[in-house]
């Protein structure tokens, strides 16, 4: 099941950018279009989660949410682009979940809007990615293959997850430290060489001899 | 008030006793009055104008005095007519008059300044947050591009990183004006909680991530578990700029180094009460002429003849945030390198807090 975000914004980039954004990290994303009647449409598309300006044409984000509040205990993340104290108090005293500033980080958007959602809802699918017989374990930290089991840090566990995130793609270098700088962990390129030697040796430990290739100046790519 | 001017001021009144007092003389001596009684009252005369003149000297004195040490302890001395007691002498009421108007049109003036001044500061945050609009949305066109092409197109990447990297340094600039507004202004703008010291510099760096990337700066962060009161917001604009000169004033293989300390060689003053962020960089360092000045607003010395974007405002603004945080800011470099030290108060902050 997909879960639904519901964007409450009114900067029609930002509006369709977020869609996008969500929509390829697997969620069903809908934006608000009429802001005359806002909860009528809230209240037909059912989402599992809303994302909040406060500043709206209509009513603003505080209403909103405390109309919302009235009926649902859905989590509400503020976006807004006004940092002040009095802002962020409000938004925590009408009950929204989180409160983040623009422009935000869409790393933290995302993981912010995964850890609201697991706490609420719990955890969605199982922590196991699959791909060409090996089986990585995120929750426990290890990789399977034909029963045999090799452990990873969480350097290494970072790499590959994104790795079979984008199975069957070329990942470039740069976009996995950037996945890794996102989960603060911050290491450049030197180490994310020796960190590749160190997966490849742990692999072809356990009979995955060639599973990451490298295509030359471009990145590395799971085997197909 | 001194003697010898208030004998000045008084000297009409002097010389027309002692016209006086000779006309008197001359005509009792010419009715034929023996020079004795004629001299005794001259004397008497004299006498009681001496009397009178020495009286009300001291009285004068001694009101004025009072008057000027009012205004003395007074903070806005420009209020003083307000509080003085009314005069009873024709000409002093001229002047309380002069005085009141004078005080009217200061405090209008000040009154129109301070409203100036206040609606200048709401215009400068309405203006940044609506110029964080078009930044996110570039952000999120830039963020989704790269997601998009990314193993499809890696030149068009190298693009998108390098605007991302612009919008970075945009967005730090907008939030130096909001801020430069917000420490001009003596209202409370920011509120004290609990905090991980950790996950304010994991979120200004991510602030910063794209200029770390391009400039390849390495990061270590030594594991700290220290929580501290402060208003999270403020602490990561300060982070940043501190970022954001690390890397403007950069050698070859640039690295920053975020640690904790419970104490510091140089400031062994602090028995243990304080705790200390150190942000060490290994950057062109700052000569020793101009360490003591370089809280200074406006002060680039040495490295701003390098380095041409230096300004003068980012440590500036940082201290003036510090010291309204109540955090330490200071600052050492031995040839080579920088080290920033920020010191929160980690024991009698909340007492202090709790008992304003």
């Amino acid at each position: 099941m997909k879960f639904k975000i519901l964007i409450v914004e009114d900067d029609p980039v930002i509006q369709t950018q977020l869609k996008n954004l969500l929509a390829g990290n697997g969620y069903e994303a809908e934006t608000i279009t009429d802001f005359q009647n806002v909860m009528e449409q809230v209240r037909s598309f059912a989402p599992h989660l809303l994302l909040l300006d406060i500043k709206l044409p209509g009513n603003n984000g505080f209403m909103i949410c405390s109309q919302i509040r009235a009926v649902s205990d859905m989590p509400i993340i503020f976006v807004t682009s006004s940092n002040t104290d009095m802002d962020e108090l409000n938004s925590i005293m009408l009950g929204g979940d989180a409160f983040m500033t623009k422009p935000y980080n869409t790393a933290i958007l995302l993981a912010k809007i995964d850890a609201l959602l697991k706490r609420v809802y719990g955890a969605g699918q199982k922590e196991i990615l699959t791909w060409n017989g090996a089986t990585l374990h995120l929750e426990s930290g290890f990789i399977e293959h034909d029963g045999r089991k090799a452990e990873l840090t969480k350097n290494e566990m970072k790499i590959l997850y994104y790795l079979f995130r984008h199975a069957g793609e070329i990942c470039s270098r740069n976009d996995i430290i950037d996945f890794l700088w996102d989960s603060q962990l911050y290491i450049d390129d030197n180490a994310l060489s020796v960190n590749m030697t160190r997966i490849r040796e742990k692999l072809a430990g356990i009979g995955l001899t060639d599973f990451i290739q490298t295509k030359h100046r471009q990145g590395y790519k799971l085997k197909n | 008030m001194s003697g010898k001017q208030y004998l000045k001021n008084q000297l009409p009144v002097i010389c027309l006793n002692l016209f006086g007092m000779l006309a008197l003389a001359l005509f009792l001596l010419a009715s034929g009055n023996n020079i004795q009684s004629v001299l005794f009252i001259a004397f008497v005369w004299l006498f009681t104008v001496i009397c009178y003149l020495t009286a009300a000297f001291f009285l004068r004195k001694r009101r004025l005095d009072k008057l000027l040490r009012m205004t003395e302890q007074l903070e806005e001395r420009y209020l003083i007519a307000e509080i003085m007691e009314v005069p009873e002498r024709a000409d002093e009421q001229v002047f309380y008059r002069v005085m009141k108007m004078a005080d009217k049109s200061m405090l209008e003036k000040i009154g129109e300044i301070q409203r100036e001044r206040k609606e200048y500061k709401e215009y400068i945050e309405q203006w940044v947050h609506e110029a964080k609009t078009p930044i996110t949305a570039m952000k999120l066109l830039c963020e989704n591009a790269h997601i998009d092409v990314a193993h499809s197109d890696i030149h068009r990447s190298d693009f998108t990183r390098n605007m991302l990297t612009e919008l970075e340094h945009m967005n730090r600039y907008t939030e130096q004006a909001l801020y430069y507004a917000r420490s001009e202004h003596t209202e409370k703008d920011y509120s004290i909680r609990e905090i991980a010291l950790a996950d304010v510099i994991h979120d200004a760096i991510a602030d910063n991530k794209y200029m770390l990337r391009q400039n390849h700066v390495k990061i270590l962060i030594d594991t700290m578990e220290s929580n501290v009161y402060t208003d999270d917001k403020w602490l990561r604009f300060i982070l940043d700029q501190l970022i954001s000169n690390a890397v403007k004033y950069r050698t070859e293989q640039p690295a920053i180094h975020f640690f904790t300390t419970e104490k510091v060689e140089e400031k062994q003053e602090h028995k243990g009460d304080r705790l200390f962020l150190g942000i060490e960089d290994n950057g062109i360092g700052i000569s020793p002429a101009d360490l003591p000045r370089i809280f200074e607003k406006g002060f680039t010395g040495e490295n701003g003849r390098i380095i041409q974007s230096s300004t003068g405002i980012g440590l500036y603004l940082c201290k003036r945030l510090c010291d309204k945080l109540g955090i330490g800011l200071s600052a050492s470099s031995e040839g080579k390198g920088t080290t920033i030290w920020l010191s929160f108060q980690i024991n009698d902050f909340i007492a202090e807090v709790q008992g304003e």
